[in-house]
């Protein structure tokens, strides 16, 4: 399977990723967003590490973007709970609190 | 069909069809569920790409750590058991139109660049088009120590190839401690914002 | 310098005499907030203390002079002297001693020394004087033309400053001047408070205290009805009819009256003219307060304002007087006695006049050359000779004669006098006689030597016609004041005759003895018009000699005085007995009869019968001061006329108003105090004034009557002449074409008996009319007045002054003002207002424009801006959720872009 197979697995996520974002008022849903869009990349990148000469750097790239996902998750999370001690709920759409 | 490829659709299925599942799944949990499925997917695609150590990173950091972390965020915001937090169907279809068409734009994209040329200008015209002309180490599940020698700032994919080249590239020594120091603040701050705190009266 | 001390002590009396009551008003102004009510007279004995150490100071300054001059000699000498010439000269033989005309006789008498003369010299000194007077009886216009032959004739009474100032020459005339206190100085210009001291200074001095000390005593019966706290005020209504009630203004009427007399004491002292300008407003001011010290009667307030802004006509003339003076000499400092002795540049006086008294004139020029007080003419700081033009000179001298006339209330400015008399009594009395008009002549007087010959014929016809037209007003007036008030005018214009005519001692003596019998009269109609409750008007009164005997008597005094009347040929000693005698026998039928009333009446004949004898020098007249002085005056006029043919009405005149005179005083006198009363209610609350006021009166007709005693052998006289100003006793003057011959002492002293005679005539028929109108009722005053009522009428509207002025003056002023109003209405005011109009169109428009034009730009933009703003901010929604969406949709319009525009 070639380069574009994986590309379109990417993108399938990416734009699952993105769509769940637009549309889940879960705030952990949105979460779940965001891991998505970022497999999304991840996919890329590795594949671009198998079909090109961007090498070990593409997996390397992964890596970090695996751990910051990590790292990310947890501050999402205590944002969530706060969100949530906020306004006792963790519908997202309830914090407009910055609206104009 | 080879064996290969065979194996490719069902990761690739699986992957996208959790992904999909994640989108429409109405509760948390099997959007969980779903994600799980979507995440454990792509490690498979990861296998199938050499790319072994992150593969097994993928499993464990993903599925073992941040999915626990996600369902541990579930449980504690978990609300009155007939409580839906309904999405309203126009949004759905609006944010349906637009990610088909970011699909179609990404995957015309895709379509529309050859490969093969961009990754020989990419490369200064050393690369030659084919399958398996990237990184393509000796033997599969052998990426850890390249991974670690990078992280540690030695090339050995390159820098041991071509002597009169050597100490060229650079690795990835100082990136991985500033996200080493990155995550570590990230996770005081972590640690800080979750701590239990008195609960205030909500403003809405 | 001669008499260092004696002029120190001098100095130093008359500058307390003078500050006394400066002092007395700064006390008494604020008696009102130290008195707790308005019943206290403890400011006015203050005032009158003060007053009085005055006048106690300026007697001993007086004395002093008199002691350490050696006056005494003097005034024997001249006094021997001025008998001889008398005899001499009625007995028509040829003066005694016909030596030679030789001038170094002349100027060895001139320079000599008067206490040392003898009877030879004095004699060739005549014998010339009579040659020289047949030449101006002659009246060759060709000697006459030859000024320099014979004028010092007879300077014999002709004091310049080197004759009284020569070294060594201790028994002579001094004169004392020096600075007080330097103001300021602005360049060259000095000004100074300075002091100027002669004998007519002594003599001012002393007679002003005097009687300002006898109205303040008099002012403390008078002015009693002011110790209530609720004076009402009778004469003055508010507007619903009731009359005014105020608090009495008891201590405030001596506190200005302190600042009058301290104003006028300075006006005499000043050795400056500016000083004298000063203190001549000052005067012009306290009498502005006094005359309106009623100030809530309208008429009151009218009278002060009237003379206050008449003074100020005159005033003006006098300021333009003080700037040529100032331009044009420099200094505003009248003499410098000792200019002998000392580096201090020289007076006025002295530069204007050469050491012989005469005006260095060079007519083809028509300028004046100054003098430097050493005999030589003054050198400029370039070196040339200091001159000036000599119609400026005549300009300085007709200003300051300006201010002179508005102050002596002559003609044309004589209308604010009678006016006056809207101020209590007191007030009358020292405005009449010793300080406000009185400060005119003074300074005419002071300012002789400044003023030309053109000048003194101005004087003269002013004096002239003034004296004539007020004695003719005072016919007709039957308010008692006011023919008091038109005597006074009369009066005035003597004096200012008399110091035209070059008979400057003649009208100072006036102006003295005038001073005493006037304020006298005053004080006796004050004290009428007290007892008679302030009741003016004569025809209401009659009769009163039976209810006021002793003012009447005291009147009578005055009213002899004024008149002059006069017995020839008789002396004071013997009438004095038959007076006295006839007190006497008064006296005893008054005790006989156990009349009390009677006998202050009979103690006052006793005590002016002895004065009669007692002090009669016996020089073979008897008349009372009036007669002596005016005398002197008429002499004076009558010698001039016989040197100038031209200016007959300069003699005919004032004899006629010598007529006029007695008539008017005897007619005031017989209305008010004899007849059959007119009005029984007046007559019947009469009472005669307590001894405050009738001690004053006493005193006063005393001096009214003796201080002129001698004539111009007398005391007073020759004190006077001391003073008399160099060289200006007989020039020849020449006015235009017209040649003036002035005339010199024994000149007049010539035609004194024949002038004597006529006045005495004219004199004692204007009082044998009055006694056959009012005194015996032999003619109906009535029937006269119908038979000439135009005359009457014509002079009992003043000869239409007021209305002439208000034709003259007020109606073109008002029909000016009227133009200039219509002018500011129509051209000015509709200008403006167009003005104002267009303005507020234009400002309209441009509102207009800022607000819907610039603000609504300004606006738009804001709310543009705003509304964009808030726009963009809607998008602002705060959805997580849709910024999602936002960047997605972003993207793949980005993208679509990107394809369509780049196809690559």
């Amino acid at each position: 399977m070639g380069l574009e197979s994986y590309l379109l697995v990417g993108a399938v996520l990416f734009v699952s990723g993105v769509v769940c974002m637009a549309t889940k008022r879960n705030g952990i849903g949105l979460l779940m967003g965001v891991e998505l869009v970022l497999n999304g990349a991840n996919v890329n990148f590795v594949a671009f590490s198998r079909f090109t000469t961007l090498g070990l750097d593409g997996q390397i790239v992964s890596l970090f973007v695996i751990v910051l996902a990590a790292a990310e998750a947890a501050v999402a999370l205590s944002i969530a709970l706060n969100f949530y001690n906020n306004h006792l709920t963790i519908d997202v759409d309830r914090g407009d609190e910055l609206k104009g | 069909m080879t064996y290969e490829k065979i194996l490719f659709f069902i990761f690739a299925m699986s992957a996208c069809g959790g992904a999909l599942g994640v989108v429409l799944a109405q509760r948390v949990a099997r959007m969980a569920f779903w994600l799980i499925i979507s995440l454990g997917s792509v490690a498979g695609l990861y296998f199938m790409l050499h790319a072994d150590f992150v593969a097994a990173t993928q499993i464990i950091i993903y599925v073992g750590g941040t999915l626990v972390l996600l369902i541990f965020g579930i449980m504690l915001t978990a609300t009155g058991p007939h409580v839906k937090i309904q999405t309203s169907p126009g949004e759905l279809v609006m944010g349906a139109a637009v990610g088909l068409t970011l699909l179609f734009l990404i995957q015309g994209t895709v379509r529309s660049v050859d490969w093969n040329k961009a990754a020989m200008v990419t490369s200064g015209g050393e690369f030659q088009p084919g399958e398996g002309k990237g990184y393509n180490p000796t033997g599969q599940g052998n990426t850890i120590r390249p991974l670690g020698m990078a992280l540690l700032g030695l090339r050995p994919d390159k820098d041991l190839g071509a002597p009169e080249e050597a100490g060229l590239s650079s690795g990835y020594l100082f990136p991985f401690e500033i996200v080493s120091i990155h995550l570590l603040v990230v996770l005081v701050g972590a640690s800080y914002l979750a701590r239990a705190k008195q609960r205030t009266r909500p403003t809405v | 310098m001669p008499y260092e001390t004696t002029g120190e002590t001098i100095k130093t009396l008359l500058t307390m005499a003078w500050l006394l009551p400066l002092f007395g008003f700064g006390v008494e102004i604020f008696a009102g907030y130290w008195q707790r009510d308005r019943f206290s007279k403890a400011a006015a004995q203050f005032a009158v203390g003060c007053i009085g150490l005055g006048f106690l100071f300026s007697s001993w300054a007086l004395m002093t002079y008199v002691q350490d001059t050696g006056w005494s000699v003097r005034f024997e000498h001249e006094s021997a002297h001025h008998a001889e010439l008398v005899t001499a000269i009625e007995e028509g033989k040829p003066l005694p001693g016909h030596g030679g005309h030789d001038h170094e006789g002349h100027n060895n008498e001139h320079n000599g020394d008067h206490g040392h003369d003898h009877g030879e010299e004095g004699h060739s000194a005549i014998s010339s004087e009579d040659t020289s007077l047949a030449q101006y009886a002659i009246a060759d216009p060709v000697v006459a033309e030859k000024p320099g032959h014979d004028h010092h004739a007879d300077h014999e009474h002709a004091h310049d400053y080197e004759n009284e100032h020569s070294g060594g020459h201790v028994e002579g005339p001094a004169v004392f001047s020096g600075i007080y206190y330097r103001l300021a100085s602005f360049g060259d210009l000095e000004i100074n408070i300075e002091y100027y001291i002669d004998t007519l200074t002594l003599v001012m001095f002393t007679m002003v205290t005097f009687i300002a000390t006898c109205i303040h005593i008099f002012a403390l019966g008078y002015m009693a009805d002011e110790l209530t706290d609720d004076y009402v005020d009778h004469q003055a209504h508010y507007s619903n009819g009731k009359h005014v009630h105020r608090p009495g203004r008891f201590y405030k009427f001596f506190a200005f009256l302190s600042l009058f007399c301290f104003s006028m004491l300075g006006l005499v002292i000043a050795g400056n003219i500016f000083q004298v300008f000063v203190f001549w407003e000052l005067v012009g001011v306290c009498s502005y307060f006094l005359i309106g010290f009623y100030v809530e009667r309208k008429s009151a307030s009218t009278a002060a304002n009237k003379a206050f802004i008449m003074n100020r006509v005159g005033d003006f003339g006098f300021l333009i007087g003080l700037m040529v003076i100032w331009t044009s000499f420099g200094t505003f400092k009248f003499a410098e006695p000792d200019l002998a002795n000392t580096d201090k540049p020289a007076g006025l006086f002295q530069m204007i006049r050469g050491t012989d008294g005469e005006l260095d004139v060079d007519n083809e020029a028509g300028v004046v050359y100054l003098q430097d007080g050493h005999g030589e003419r003054l050198k400029t700081a370039e070196g040339n000779e200091a001159s000036m033009p000599y119609w400026l000179l005549v300009v300085a001298g007709l200003g300051v004669f300006g201010g002179c006339i508005g102050k002596s209330a002559q003609f044309p400015l004589q209308t604010w006098l009678p006016d006056a008399m809207e101020g209590p009594t007191p007030v009358s009395a020292l405005v009449h006689s010793a300080t406000m008009v009185a400060a005119g002549v003074y300074l005419a007087g002071r300012f002789y030597p400044m003023f030309t010959p053109e000048v003194l014929l101005v004087i003269a016809y002013v004096g002239a016609i003034t004296l004539f037209l007020a004695a003719t007003i005072a016919m007709v007036v039957t308010d008692i004041k006011q023919v008091l008030a038109y005597s006074t005018i009369s009066q005035l214009g003597y004096m200012m005759l008399g110091l035209g005519l070059f008979g400057w001692a003649a009208g100072l003596f006036h102006l003295i003895t005038h001073a005493f019998f006037k304020s006298l009269l005053f004080l006796c109609s004050g004290s009428v018009i007290a007892a008679c409750h302030h009741e003016q008007e004569m025809p209401k009164m009659g009769g009163l000699i039976r209810k006021l005997p002793i003012t009447g008597t005291a009147m009578l005094v005055g009213v002899v005085a004024i008149a002059g009347l006069s017995i020839p040929g008789v002396s004071f000693g013997l009438i004095g007995n038959v007076v006295l005698v006839l007190g006497l026998i008064l006296g005893i039928l008054a005790a006989y009869k156990g009349d009390k009333t009677q006998i202050p009446m009979a103690a006052t004949v006793v005590v002016v019968g002895g004065l009669l004898t007692f002090t009669d020098i016996a020089n073979g007249k008897a008349a009372l001061s009036g007669f002596h002085s005016k005398d002197a005056i008429v002499a004076t006029a009558l010698t001039y006329f016989k040197m100038n043919p031209a200016h007959l009405l300069l003699f005919i005149l004032p004899l006629i108003t010598a007529g006029l005179t007695a008539f008017y005083m005897f007619r005031l006198w017989f209305y008010t105090f004899l007849g059959k009363p007119r009005d029984q209610h007046v007559y019947d609350h009469c009472k005669e004034s307590p001894l405050v006021m009738t001690g004053p009166l006493i005193a006063l007709s005393v001096l009214a009557a003796f201080c002129a005693i001698g004539g111009e052998g007398g005391k007073l006289f020759v004190m006077l002449s001391e003073s008399a100003p160099a060289g200006i006793h007989d020039t020849i003057a020449h006015v235009g074409t017209v040649t003036l011959n002035l005339p010199g002492h024994i000149d007049v002293l010539r035609n004194h008996a024949s002038a004597g005679n006529l006045a005495t005539i004219a004199a004692f028929s204007g009082t044998l009319i009055a006694f056959m109108i009012y005194g015996l009722g032999l003619i109906n005053p009535t029937d006269i007045k119908s038979s000439l009522s135009g005359v009457h009428s014509y002079l009992s509207n003043k000869w239409y002054f007021d209305e002439l002025y208000d034709t003259m003056f007020m109606k073109p002023a008002h029909i000016v003002a009227r133009y200039c109003t219509a002018i500011d209405k129509w051209v000015f005011d509709a200008f403006l207002h167009w003005l104002s109009r267009a303005t507020l169109w234009i400002s309209k428009w441009d509102r207009m424009f800022d607000e819907k034009f610039v603000d609504g730009l300004v606006n738009l933009l804001g709310t543009a801006t705003f509304s964009v703003g808030s726009s963009f901010g809607k998008l602002q929604t705060g959805q997580m959720r849709q910024y999602v969406m936002f960047i997605a949709v972003a993207v793949v319009a980005l993208s679509v872009v990107l394809f369509v525009w780049f196809p690559h």
